[in-house]
C-alpha cells in the first residue's frame, strides 16, 4: 500500500479529517494500512500497546478475556472509530483485548513513533490528545449507559 | 392510517369490544405478541403510533401500543411484555380466548407530514413495538420518503424483537438497519453497547439536518438521545418521541398520565420535542 493510500484514508477518518495536512503527511509516514480476517486479535491484554488502530472499515469488539466464561465482549468500534489509547498512558500496556469480528481495515499508527512526535510538537500532542479524550469520555458515557442496564424489566406494578 | 380488517367504531369510549386472540408470538422470554380480530367483523382503523386499552375481565385493563398488523390476516397485533399483574396474564392467552378492547387512543407518529424527508427510527427495548406499525407504513409507501434507518438497541440478542422480520428487513436494499445490543453473547457478532453508539456510523451517510427521527424507549435513553441527535444538527422540531406513563381512562380525565400541561394518552404518546423538552428535565414528573 502507498503512502498517499495513506494519506487519503487519514483524510477521510472522522478522527484525523480535520487536522492540519502537514501533520498528516507526518502520521502517514509511520503507519500502514492493514486488513485483518474475521477473529484475529488487534491487541492483546497485557502486551505492549504498540500500536493505534483508526478503524477504516469493519467492526472490532473490545473483550477480556475470563477464565471459564471466554472472552467476554464489552463494546464494539466500527468504521470511522478508534480502538486503543493505552499507547497514549504509561507504562504504555493493553489492558483488554480486540478482536475483528468481520474482515476490518485500519490505519495502524507505530505507537513508538507516534509518541516520539508528539514529544517533539506540542501542538500535535494537544491535538491528538484532545481528540482521544472526547473519544473516551464518549465511550465511559456509553459504558455507564450500559451499567444502567435500561432494558432490564420494570419494578413489578400491582393493580390498583 | 392503516387499516386494517376489524372492529366497529366504540360509541362508548369506556365500553371495551370483544376480540378473539387469533395468535400468539413468542418475541423473547419475557414478551409475546398477540393476534386480535374483533368478533363483529368490522374494520379497525388507527394510526402508528397510537395505542389501545386491553382489557381482561376479572383482572384488568392496560395499555399497549399497537404493534402492526399481520400482513396476510391483517388481524392486529399487540407486544405485551410480562412484567405486571395484567400483562403476564395477558401473556398467558391462548388462541380462541377474547380481551376487551378501547381504542385506538392518542396520536402517532406524524408520518404524512414528514413526507420528503429522510426518516431515522432509534428504538430501544420494547419501544420498538410503536414504532414497528410506522416502519411498515413508510416501507408501504417508501417512494414518499427519502433514506429510512432503522436503529434498534436491545438487553442482549435474546431480547431482540421480531427477529425473522429484523432479518427481512436488513436484506431490503432500501432500508438500513444497525441493531445493537449491551450484553453479547458467544454467537453474536453484531454492535456491542447502547444504542446512540450508532448514530457516529449513521451521519456518515445521512445528512442529519434534514433527518425526521421517531424516537421510543426508556426515557433515560431518550434524554440522551436528544442531547446527541441535536448536537448532530437535527432540529428539534424534527424529533419525535413516544412517551410512556401509567395510562388508565385513555382520554384525558383521569389525570393517571398527566405529563406537566399534557395528559400522555391525549395528547400523546406521540409528542414533537419541543412541547415535552422542558418537561423531560424535570425529575419524577
Amino acid at each position: 500500500m502507498s503512502k498517499a493510500e495513506i494519506l487519503e484514508a487519514l483524510r477521510q477518518h472522522p478522527f484525523t479529517h480535520d487536522m492540519d495536512e502537514a501533520w498528516k503527511e507526518s502520521l502517514a509516514e509511520i503507519a500502514r494500512l492493514q486488513t485483518y480476517v474475521p477473529d484475529t486479535l488487534l491487541l492483546r491484554e497485557g502486551r505492549a500497546a504498540d500500536a493505534f488502530f483508526l478503524i477504516v472499515d469493519g467492526l472490532v469488539a473490545i473483550e477480556m478475556f475470563v477464565p471459564e466464561r471466554g472472552s467476554l465482549r464489552l463494546q464494539t468500534a466500527s468504521a470511522g472509530e478508534i480502538v486503543g489509547w493505552s499507547w497514549a498512558l504509561p507504562p504504555y500496556r493493553w489492558e483488554f483485548d480486540a478482536r475483528a469480528l468481520v474482515e476490518t481495515t485500519a490505519v495502524v499508527l507505530d505507537a513508538a513513533q507516534l509518541r516520539a512526535r508528539m514529544s517533539q510538537d506540542c501542538a500535535l500532542a494537544a491535538w491528538i490528545l484532545s481528540r482521544l479524550l472526547t473519544v473516551v469520555a464518549g465511550r465511559l458515557k456509553a459504558t455507564r449507559l450500559q451499567l444502567l442496564d435500561l432494558y432490564a424489566p420494570p419494578p413489578e406494578r400491582r393493580p390498583a | 392510517m392503516i387499516s386494517q380488517a376489524t372492529s366497529s367504531p366504540v360509541p362508548n369510549l369506556f365500553l371495551p369490544s370483544p376480540f378473539q386472540v387469533t395468535g400468539v408470538r413468542r418475541e423473547t422470554s419475557d414478551t409475546i405478541t398477540l393476534r386480535l380480530r374483533p368478533l363483529d367483523g368490522e374494520v379497525f382503523s388507527f394510526q402508528p403510533g397510537q395505542f389501545n386499552m386491553l382489557y381482561l375481565f376479572g383482572i384488568g385493563e392496560v395499555p399497549i401500543s399497537i404493534s402492526g398488523v399481520h400482513p396476510r390476516t391483517h388481524d392486529l397485533e399487540h407486544t405485551v411484555r410480562a412484567v405486571g399483574y395484567v400483562t403476564r396474564a395477558l401473556a398467558r392467552l391462548r388462541r380462541g380466548d377474547v380481551v376487551g378492547v378501547r381504542g385506538p387512543f392518542g396520536h402517532g407518529w406524524p408520518l404524512e407530514e414528514v413526507r420528503g424527508h429522510s426518516i431515522l427510527i432509534l428504538a430501544g427495548g420494547i419501544g420498538l413495538a410503536p414504532l414497528r406499525p410506522a416502519l411498515q407504513y413508510l416501507l408501504a409507501h417508501r417512494p414518499n420518503y427519502e433514506q429510512i434507518v432503522l436503529l434498534y438497541g436491545a438487553r442482549t440478542p435474546a431480547d431482540l424483537l421480531y427477529q425473522p422480520e429484523l432479518e427481512r428487513w436488513r436484506g431490503r436494499l432500501d432500508l438500513q438497519v444497525f441493531v445493537t445490543v449491551d450484553r453479547g453473547d458467544e454467537l453474536w457478532r453484531g454492535h456491542i453497547g447502547v444504542v446512540t453508539t450508532l448514530l457516529p456510523l449513521v451521519e456518515r451517510f445521512l445528512d442529519m439536518r434534514r433527518a425526521v427521527v421517531l424516537m421510543c424507549g426508556p426515557e433515560v435513553m431518550l434524554r440522551v438521545a436528544v442531547r446527541e441527535l441535536e448536537d448532530r444538527g437535527v432540529p428539534a422540531e424534527q424529533i419525535f418521541l413516544s412517551l410512556e406513563r401509567n395510562m388508565k381512562c385513555a382520554v384525558g380525565f383521569c389525570g393517571h398520565c398527566q405529563f406537566g400541561p399534557a395528559f400522555i394518552c391525549r395528547d400523546g404518546p406521540v409528542f414533537p420535542l419541543p412541547r415535552v423538552r422542558s418537561l423531560l428535565e424535570i425529575r419524577e414528573l
